[in-house]
């Protein structure tokens, strides 16, 4: 029934390449390390000296795996030379390393050792600043001697940039080239050699390298670092783990987490020991409000300004939810700050927006300390950062000596019954709360003002933030762990499970998607998307896109949908913002406008002064420069699984029909109808009632819409909307528009005309010839 | 009687476009001219944004079933409807419930506000008796009863959508001795015809069941105390029973004035059975109307939803407070 694969219409050709199973594995870039020994010249151990005589010729070489100690390896430590690449140790790393054995877990590095000698799971438990998760994998390294069995230590990190950071401080502190010994591996980004024997990667990254290597061979040692946060990746990396651990005695696992609820982790993996670090911090007094507040943003506002009227000095941090909430707080915060200090005399102030879509420029200015008293004898002046819930654990700022807690925070929700992801503004947990409140105390006493009751805190609050993999949809994970040769989806020993209906919706999907067959079995297709590091529907839809002859444009447009938001549109220039956005807007929709925003990017004109030309048309340049990059990245799998590369002139009056035609093979299930009166559109299937986001270039007439994003406000939003027709939808998709799985209505009473129309017109057709 | 000679045409439905009497091209012109204007109205903003929060909450309350495709690749693997996934015995049913949040109020306010509002209520209940005199008090049982009030029509109103979903054909069993009654409302219904569509065959009062009966009685008493107005008004302030001698009858057609007011009977008669309900104190009233919603039509009013079948799964129970 499904004609997908070999249209009848003659537009489409089939896809070139059938099979990317019988792959040879050598061209697979995750495999490589298991055929090193067939290419010595890319080891790079090629200049000067083999692994065997650096054995030799190295302070390591006493060492025996596994029984060394913390004696030993810090007289290697001290040098002269690197005890790993044998060259002579800088200065600055001399005077790193002072600060480095000043750490608390310094202390406890003989404990540790001994820990990690004896059994292979240990739950190590360190507060932020305990140096955990840049000396930990240190130490780790000189016991557990990776280069010499060719394997590798790696430390996960729930974050990009934190893997970025992490790895470029410990290779100054290693005194090693960033990329060498000491390397990351982030999506779309890989900083490794053959030489690096500590790698920081992404969770989601070694989830990745795992599904072609399901037991994870190239490593001695795998750290899961930030456990406690609980992000999808390392839920299942866990999950993985535990079964890899049975299979594979030598390999050690360590999982760190910052003290919060150890004992469910070790709990978890089968009573594992643990050891736990104590934090640097200092005490932090809580001051809760006597009621409850009316309204959260103003009383923090309030209470920032009388913090900064009565309080001595010390810097102040406030958590709200998100950018346009941040950026006017910090505006009515400077306001007010000014006429305190007209008026009161207060010290100078000055306030910093922190969230993760700021330019990193601006994210370092965080950093910059707090301006000086305006006169001699003045008020000492003050620094206030308005941030996100990235300052809860993943940045570090000191000076900090005053937190201001309302309690909120933007998370991710997902429902399976109405197949909405969305980031709401929801309560913190009490872990959270707890956090937030340490960063009080970093370099001294400080306090913590939670804008709600006691009771509020006891009873509103739960313990835990609830981990990801409860709050998402799971379609690519499960794809993953298909591809990870985990079959029965629902006996795998997760922390916590998520609902029946969350894989159940995904398994849905996937079998709509045709990449799992009725049996839940990967299907070739199916095999084929999970080697692209996107969700299922855009990976389907790079895949056919070939069919379409417009695989080129698809494949900007992935790209696109995968970087964050394309269009600038500050609140001081919003009118000459949007006037940019309409340069390029297509009259079909916001997918079509986004290609063109691409293709002018990468035109002559544009590409003479990048950076400017998206400055004055109020476009990202980081995120199309980012883009670009994934293209990049995804352009080579393409060509490696032998997806053609192609586009339909642009001349041709089909150019951009082609490219739409495309996208419903992605995205059929994200499809709304208009409704009959007019302004609203219903999901079909789910029939929720949904408007168009007002971001939208799309005009109110398009009757039928595939969408991206469903956004849940006050309002049903639908975000980045292109125009259908449902001939489409019936054709590309006839298993999901199978007319006898719809409820009556109206969407079921316009496909039935749809379908009418076309079978008259293929009459016609079939009586003229 | 001239009520007996009408009793034919009174029998119509009155869904019935055709009115009992032709009406004039004047009247038509008005009816018509009503009609559109209601059409044309666009359903307030705040409507719409209700039906979709309905249509939202709706959905998600209620879980995909067996014969979902992804349950079925499930149940390959031994998966149980009911059971919960993974190998710890504390793993979630339901997936987690999506709140959005409307406004600014700090953590604590709502629920704050909610039980102040209990207290106060529950406050009220023990004291009442011991301090009869208190004039607070009594105003602040007013109050919760009032609201309780609003929630018993709003029951009633639910319980009488839902029984006539179900039982449309029950309205041919008459009984002859209520026909008269029957005229009577029949004449009624004529006027109310847009908001009685769904009752195609009108039933006499007291067939009604007892618990939404009320409902319809006080419909029936506004709707003649409508008419009256509109009559005194229509006849430029003079009473119905007005006789101008410069009238003929075909001024009377013409200003709808022939339809003189006879519905009283049926609301005249005693109903001792819906005078005993409406005896019972309202939160009585309620709970009786909210188990009939549940066990006729397995709907829950403070889900404000209907399940499909009687074990009612995801309802968190049948008070109020079971589902704060």
């Amino acid at each position: 029934m499904d004609r997908r694969p070999n249209g009848e219409d003659g537009s489409r050709v089939k896809r070139q390449k059938t099979s990317a199973t019988d792959m040879d594995p050598k061209a697979n870039p995750y495999l490589a390390h298991m055929y090193q020994d067939d290419a010595p010249s890319s080891n790079g151990y090629a200049n000067g000296y083999s692994s065997n005589s650096r054995q030799k010729t190295s302070a390591l070489a006493k060492f025996s795996r596994h029984a060394s100690t913390s004696v030993l390896a810090q007289a290697a430590e001290d040098g002269p030379n690197n005890p790993f690449t044998g060259q002579q140790l800088s200065q600055q790393y001399f005077n790193i390393l002072k600060t480095r054995r000043n750490l608390p877990v310094h202390v406890q590095r003989d404990e540790f050792l001994q820990m990690y000698q004896k059994s292979q799971i240990l739950v190590f438990v360190g507060e932020t600043g305990s140096g955990k998760t840049t000396q930990i994998p240190q130490f780790i390294l000189f016991d557990d001697l990776p280069h010499f069995q060719n394997k590798m230590v790696a430390c996960t990190q729930p974050r990009r940039v934190a893997a970025m950071s992490v790895a470029q401080r410990v290779a100054q502190e290693m005194d090693v080239p960033l990329g060498e010994e000491v390397g990351y591996s982030i999506r779309f980004e890989d900083k490794t050699s053959s030489k690096t024997m500590l790698k920081y990667m992404t969770d989601g990254m070694l989830l990745r390298e795992a599904m072609n290597d399901h037991d994870l061979t190239r490593y001695s040692t795998i750290i899961l670092d930030e456990a406690h946060e609980r992000t999808l990746a390392t839920d299942i990396l866990m999950g993985l783990l535990k079964e890899v651990a049975l299979r594979r005695p030598d390999l050690k696992i360590v999982i760190m987490s910052a003290t919060l609820d150890a004992q469910k982790f070790q709990r978890y993996f089968n009573d594992a020991p643990l050891l736990a670090v104590p934090g640097r911090t200092h005490p932090v007094e809580i001051f809760y409000t006597p009621e409850p507040e009316r309204d959260y943003v103003e009383a923090a506002l309030r209470t920032v300004l009388q913090i900064h009227a009565t309080e001595p000095e010390g810097d102040i941090l406030l958590f709200l939810t998100g950018e346009e909430e941040i950026e006017d707080a910090c505006r009515k915060i400077s306001l007010e700050a000014d006429e305190l200090i007209r008026e009161a005399d207060a010290g100078p102030m000055k306030v910093y927006p922190l969230y993760g879509t700021l330019p990193p420029a601006q994210q370092q200015r965080i950093f910059e300390p707090a301006p000086p008293p305006r006169t001699k004898d003045g008020r000492p002046g003050r620094k206030v950062i308005v941030s996100t819930n990235i300052a809860e654990t993943s940045l570090t700022i000191d000076g900090i000596v005053y937190v201001v807690d309302p309690g909120f925070s933007k998370q991710k929700v997902y429902n399976p019954r109405i197949r909405v992801e969305s980031l709401l503004v929801s309560p913190i947990s009490k872990a959270s709360a707890q956090q937030r409140a340490g960063r009080a105390g970093r370099t001294r006493p400080g306090k913590c003002f939670r804008l709600y009751t006691e009771a509020a805190f006891k009873k509103e609050l739960i313990e835990q933030t609830y981990p990801e993999i409860l709050r998402s949809n799971l379609a690519s994970t499960v794809l993953e762990l298909k591809k990870l040769g985990i079959d029965d989806l629902v006996h795998f020993d997760l922390m916590d499970p998520p609902a029946p209906e969350t894989l159940m919706r995904a398994l849905e999907e996937l079998n709509y998607l045709a990449c799992l067959d009725d049996e839940g079995e990967l299907t070739h297709l199916g095999r084929l998307a999970s080697e692209f590091p996107l969700d299922p529907a855009l990976a389907v839809m790079l895949i056919s896109s070939p069919e379409f002859y417009c695989s080129n444009e698809i494949l900007s447009l992935t790209a696109l949908l995968s970087v964050p938001q394309l269009f600038v549109r500050p609140a001081s220039a919003r009118k000459r913002a949007d006037e940019m956005k309409d340069l390029f807007a297509h009259p079909d929709g916001d997918h079509l406008t986004m290609l063109n925003v691409y293709h002018a990017f990468k035109a002559p004109e544009a590409q003479n002064n990048p950076k400017q030309w998206c400055h004055d048309h109020f476009l990202s340049y980081r995120a199309l420069q980012q883009a670009d990059n994934v293209r990049l990245q995804l352009k080579r799998i393409m060509e490696r699984e032998e997806l053609e590369l192609m586009s339909t002139p642009f001349e041709d009056k089909k150019y951009y029909e082609n490219i739409r035609r495309a996208l419903v093979s992605g995205f059929f299930m994200q499809v709304a109808k208009r409704d009959g009166s007019g302004k609203t559109y219903v999901t079909v299937k789910d029939e929720q009632n949904v408007l168009l986001h007002p971001s939208t270039v799309l005009g109110q007439d398009s009757e039928w819409v595939v969408y991206n994003e469903f956004v849940l406000t006050t309002k049903n939003y639908i975000r980045t909307v292109t125009a259908v027709k449902p001939e489409w939808l019936l054709d590309i998709a006839p298993t999901y528009y199978d007319l006898d799985t719809f409820k009556k209505g109206e969407v079921k009473t316009a496909l039935t005309r749809t379908v009418e129309k076309m079978r008259r017109r293929e009459a016609i057709k079939g009586g003229r010839k | 009687m001239a009520a007996e000679e009408e009793d034919d045409y009174m029998t119509f439905t009155v869904t019935d476009p055709q009115p009992t009497t032709k009406e004039t091209s004047i009247q038509r012109r008005a009816r018509l001219k009503r009609e559109a204007e209601a059409r044309s109205r666009p359903k307030p903003l705040s409507e719409r944004l209700t039906d979709s929060a309905a249509a939202r909450d709706a959905a998600l309350s209620t879980s995909l079933d067996t014969s979902n495709k992804g349950f079925q690749m499930m149940a390959k693997l031994g998966y149980k409807a009911g059971a919960t996934l993974g190998k710890s015995s504390d793993a979630r049913a339901e997936p987690l419930g999506v709140v959005v949040k409307e406004d600014r109020g700090g953590i604590g306010l709502d629920s704050e506000r909610k039980r102040k509002f209990r207290e106060e209520v529950e406050g009220e209940a023990k004291r009442v008796k011991a301090e009869e005199g208190d004039y607070r008090e009594r105003l602040r049982v007013e109050r919760e009863e009032k609201r309780m009030e609003g929630q018993v029509v709003g029951a009633m109103k639910v319980a009488e959508r839902l029984a006539g979903e179900g039982t449309e054909e029950n309205g041919e069993q008459r009984e002859s001795e209520q026909r008269e009654e029957k005229a009577a409302e029949g004449e009624e219904h004529e006027a109310t015809a847009g908001v009685k569509k769904k009752e195609p065959e009108h039933k006499p009062l007291k067939s009604v069941n007892v618990l939404w009966r009320g409902l319809l009685r006080h419909q029936l008493e506004r709707e003649r105390e409508r008419r009256m107005r509109y009559d005194l008004h229509q006849s430029l302030s003079r009473l119905p029973t007005y006789e101008d001698p410069d009238e003929d009858e075909d001024d009377k057609r013409a200003l709808g004035k022939d339809k003189t007011a006879v519905y009283e009977e049926e609301l005249e008669e005693e109903d001792p059975e819906l005078e005993a309900f409406n005896a019972l104190p309202v939160a009585q009233r309620l709970e009786k109307l909210v188990r009939h919603l549940r066990n006729t039509h397995h709907y829950c009013f403070w889900c404000k939803y209907q399940y499909s079948d009687a074990d009612m799964e995801g309802c968190p129970g049948i008070t109020e407070e079971d589902h704060d």
